[in-house]
């Protein structure tokens, strides 16, 4: 017994002793520790991100350019480093013997920082080149076994001030609230180019307090929220396949890709019907699921994949494409622009377009004597990038035939959805945005309201204005300012009012390290 | 006299040979930058621009590194005149970058000099 307790407190000491010496890198979490870069490389304001994070995501967190095969060739007239460079075709892993060749050696080691796939250089210089240095000065075991040198972990906080007329306050809520609202960790990298991975496990997010007012609001609970990993490339295919748990890939963007703090996009996280017998079906919750997505032609993205719930047989399927015209392609590499000509409005001019289609079913876990809710939902989005303007929009379509789950048909059990969000995006400096959103659900049913004192009875209507301006001091420190105006908020309780009103401003203080 | 005639040819010729058609840098570390003097009159502009306005962002330091080894020093990619083509395009479509294309040419036309001037023997 006191051997295991040796050994866990060895692990833990162990643990602890790496994130201690991750110290003397830069502050800032994971990806940018593991590839030493900074926030801005993937982020406008964290956690939104500019083209090259979404590159770097689509590509299974391989850096691009650092190791991918997209690694452009020497030019016709090189840098002195690669005057005398020979290449070694991608793939093309060196043999390794037992009779102990360094040269090999150093090109395995090589390889196994992710330079494998990119044209290896031979001369002289470019043993002057930070990777080249990074792969010598780490442990060769933990290079060649493709382990990350520091824990790939990084933590994410965030504390609300929250003031004004709040129609739907939850229990323990009040119009002036200091709020601790949440604190995650995540991990993510790849092993060795091969497999990336990412997980975000919410260690707390503030609960409500129904006791005491002198007691701290508890934790609401812990829980994985993504769990998943990739097989890049698979069988050397252009196909990856992911596993585990995480958002299926369905709008262009995941949903913490933007600069305002509360709500995803509607589109993406409206439920239907009420709070106690409604769906909880959101297009943006992770789901357990397997999905194969590859990127095509270097600007077109596709994905499919199949959920499982839990206690249902029934499997639901999805898919998503999405193309990008002009600015860097879905593998980093920047447009092909004239330096020569005029300045032009394509120079500057990107546009993204999606569409996503999900169809399942859903109901009470392990029973199988109530009927289960078949829904689908499709949707189209749209981002237009020109130069510090980023324009979003969003629309979704919706149906569920049995809401609440009815044996027979009632009222509000077959419903139609209909969103739509738009957001304008001003990147006033480098490190201050401001945005502005409306968005808009609708849900009717075609069944005749028998009692339209009920909200369940009759047709809801919600109407977000979201105003933010969002503030990087630090790259890994965003200060925010929201305020929102809501009709209609409480549309999933009993006591729905079109008429009630929000009012809420919202600062906040998000950092990461 | 004409030893001496022959030993100061040779004088002459050893000089010169050890001329260096290099631009020099100067200072360490996030100080270093080029030194401005070893430029071609006719790229003054240009570094007069890349020492104002790309220092807003990342030091001179970066840029240095990334001609005098060949890779740039964070990402460790290959630098080279594709490169630095490929990296003007991306600085002249990050917003508030405050370059135009224009600035831009200038600055990759610069590096390109300094990257063939720094390969000549």
């Amino acid at each position: 017994m006191s051997n295991k307790l040796s050994l866990l407190a060895g692990i833990i000491t162990f643990c602890v002793l790496h994130l201690v010496v991750a110290g003397t890198s830069h502050a800032i979490p994971a990806f940018s520790r593991a590839h030493k870069v900074e926030c801005t490389t993937c982020h406008t304001i964290y956690p939104e991100l500019n083209e090259y994070g979404d590159a770097f995501l689509k590509n299974s967190y391989v850096y691009v350019g650092k190791g991918s095969k997209t690694a452009k060739k020497p030019a016709a007239a090189p840098a002195p480093a690669a005057a005398t460079a020979k290449e070694t075709p991608a793939g093309d892993a060196p043999l390794v013997k037992g009779d102990g060749d360094a040269g090999k050696l150093s090109k395995l080691k090589a390889g196994a920082m992710g330079a494998s796939a990119a044209p290896q250089a031979t001369a002289a210089a470019p043993a002057e080149a930070p990777a080249a240095e990074a792969t010598e000065t780490q442990s060769e075991g933990m290079v060649l076994a493709g382990i990350p040198e520091q824990l790939p972990i990084s933590f994410t906080g965030s504390i609300n001030y929250s003031a004004g007329d709040r129609n739907n306050a939850s229990p323990g809520g009040n119009n002036v609230d200091f709020s601790a609202q949440s604190f995650k960790l995540q991990a993510g990298g790849n092993f060795r180019d091969k497999v990336g991975f990412f997980v975000t496990y919410l260690a707390y997010s503030q609960g409500a307090s129904n006791d005491n007012t002198s007691v701290t609001p508890p934790n609401n609970g812990t829980n994985i929220n993504e769990f998943f990993m990739q097989w890049r490339n698979a069988l050397g295919t252009p196909v990856n396949v992911k596993i585990g748990r995480f958002q299926p890939k369905l709008g262009l963007w995941k949903s913490n890709n933007k600069v305002s703090m509360t709500y995803n996009y509607i589109p993406y996280s409206y439920t239907v019907g009420t709070l106690t017998s409604g769906s909880v079906f959101r297009v943006d919750q992770p789901q357990d699921a397997i999905e194969l997505n590859s990127i095509l032609g270097k600007r077109f993205f596709a994905a499919a994949g199949i959920v499982n719930h839990k206690g249902q047989n029934q499997k639901d399927g999805y898919g998503h494409f999405s193309y990008k015209f002009g600015g860097a392609d879905y593998l980093g590499n920047e447009p092909n622009v004239d330096l020569d000509k005029e300045e032009s409005v394509l120079d500057f001019l990107t546009v993204s377009t999606g569409a996503y289609g999900y169809y399942g079913e859903n109901g009470v876990y392990d029973n199988n004597s109530i009927p289960r809710n078949t829904f689908y939902r499709a949707g189209l989005d749209a981002e237009v990038l020109y130069k510090i303007f980023r324009l979003r929009m969003l629309a979704g379509y919706g149906h569920d035939d049995n809401v609440l789950l009815n044996t027979h048909p009632t009222p509000w059990t077959d419903v139609f959805s209909k969103t739509a969000a738009v957001e304008a995006e001003v990147t006033l400096l480098v490190n201050l945005i401001a945005a502005g959103r409306f968005e808009y659900l609708q849900e009717t049913s075609d069944n005749t309201p028998v009692n339209p004192t009920l909200n369940n009875n009759r047709d809801i209507y919600i109407r977000r204005y979201i105003a933010t301006l969002a503030y990087a001091p630090l790259e890994n420190l965003k200060l925010a300012l929201e305020y929102k105006y809501e009709t209609g908020p409480n549309f999933r309780s009993n006591s729905y009012d079109p008429n009630s009103i929000n009012r809420i401003g919202t600062a906040s203080a998000t950092f990461s390290f | 006299m004409k030893r001496i005639l022959l030993l100061t040819a040779l004088i002459t010729l050893a000089v010169a040979t050890a001329a260096d058609a290099r631009v020099k840098t100067k200072g360490r570390g996030a100080a270093m930058t080029y030194d401005a003097t070893t430029i071609a009159p006719q790229y003054q502009p240009a570094f007069e621009l890349l020492i104002t306005k790309c220092v807003k962002c990342h030091t001179m330091e970066r840029t240095v590194v990334a001609i005098q080894t060949g890779r740039a020093p964070i990402t460790g990619q290959i630098f080279d005149r594709q490169a630095i083509k490929a990296y003007g395009i991306k600085m002249l479509r990050k917003p508030n970058s405050d370059m135009s294309k224009q600035d831009i040419r200038e600055v990759v036309i610069l590096l390109n000099y300094i990257l063939d001037e720094n390969s000549k023997k």
